[in-house]
């Protein structure tokens, strides 16, 4: 190697160090897919609009029937969501109490539980 | 004292040290190939959407109203349901309209036995291999006579659609 010309020497590095910035970008590119899954299977796996859903049906039957709600409908909403979303739920409704001065609203009792996700609440409607 | 005859060889070293490991790297992180297609995240999209435009149909015009749907289920009027969803859903801020499939199911309880029937029909598009989303709604019915096969009586029903893309 008596006659090695260093002369390219810079051109070398220079060609290394956008070869390195290269496969970076590639590899976030390649994690993007990734992070993208995640995301979509964490929004996929919460019952968001499986729980307003249900909330809303609970309030309209609180509309409908007020504390009496009629025991078909409780066994509707209880017998289609185990079979058809995997989900447990129950429900109760209480007679009207006094809130905040002047203001009567229904205790409202909602249980809702899929295996993964659990939601307990107690609304005033 | 220092001088500077191996650095070409030290460059070739590091050089051929990156090159190796990027190998090693591939032919690790090949054995997984992640599509678009595999991440769910149009699923999550279309889920969304279907999920959302049953919740505009669900939604009185009035406070007292009746909601769209309701009146669509409780009076079996399944061209207008399929026709409000599809006019929601594929409904786009300009440009051609979505092109979005739909067929609805609805769930109902029939002695202590859940039943469904079939609301609204796959289109000609439906063969079977699309990659359909679920949306669903529960639907609250007042007592009101209109026959088989959702008797007389107040009854909660589950909407379900299936939601695709062509």
């Amino acid at each position: 190697m008596e006659g090695l010309n260093e002369e390219g020497q810079w051109i070398v590095l220079m060609g290394l160090l956008v070869a390195v910035a290269m496969f970076f970008l590639a590899l976030i590119v390649n994690q993007s897919a990734l992070v993208g899954q995640t995301t979509a299977e964490g929004v996929l796996e919460f019952p968001k609009n499986d729980i307003r859903d249900l909330r809303t049906e609970i309030f309209d039957c609180v509309d409908e029937f007020g504390d009496t709600v009629d025991a078909d409908v409780k066994k509707d909403i209880v017998v289609i969501s185990l079979e058809r979303k995997n989900a447990v739920v129950d429900f109760s409704v209480d007679p009207e109490v006094e809130i905040s001065g002047g203001r009567w609203l229904h205790p409202v009792k909602i249980h809702y539980n899929n295996g993964v996700t659990v939601y307990d609440e107690t609304v005033y409607y | 004292m220092v001088n500077d005859t191996g650095q070409l060889y030290t460059m070739e070293g590091v050089a051929a040290g990156l090159i190796m490991l990027l190998t090693a790297y591939i032919v690790i992180s090949t054995t997984s190939v992640y599509t678009p297609g595999d991440t769910h995240i149009t699923d999550m999209q279309l889920e969304q959407l279907g999920s959302d435009v049953l919740a505009m149909m669900d939604t009185p015009d009035t406070e007292t109203g009746v909601s769209d749907l309701e009146v669509f289920v409780d009076h079996n009027n399944a061209t207008g349901f399929e026709a409000t969803f599809l006019d929601y859903c594929n409904a786009t801020t300009g440009g051609a309209v979505d092109s979005l499939h739909m067929s609805a199911t609805i769930y109902y309880q029939d002695g202590d036995e859940v039943k469904e029937y079939l609301f609204v029909p796959a289109d000609d598009s439906w063969t079977g291999r699309e990659s359909a989303v679920r949306a669903t709604r529960w639907v609250q019915l007042d007592e009101r006579s209109r026959g088989p096969p959702l008797d007389d009586r107040a009854r909660a029903v589950l909407v379900e659609v299936l939601i695709w893309r062509d």
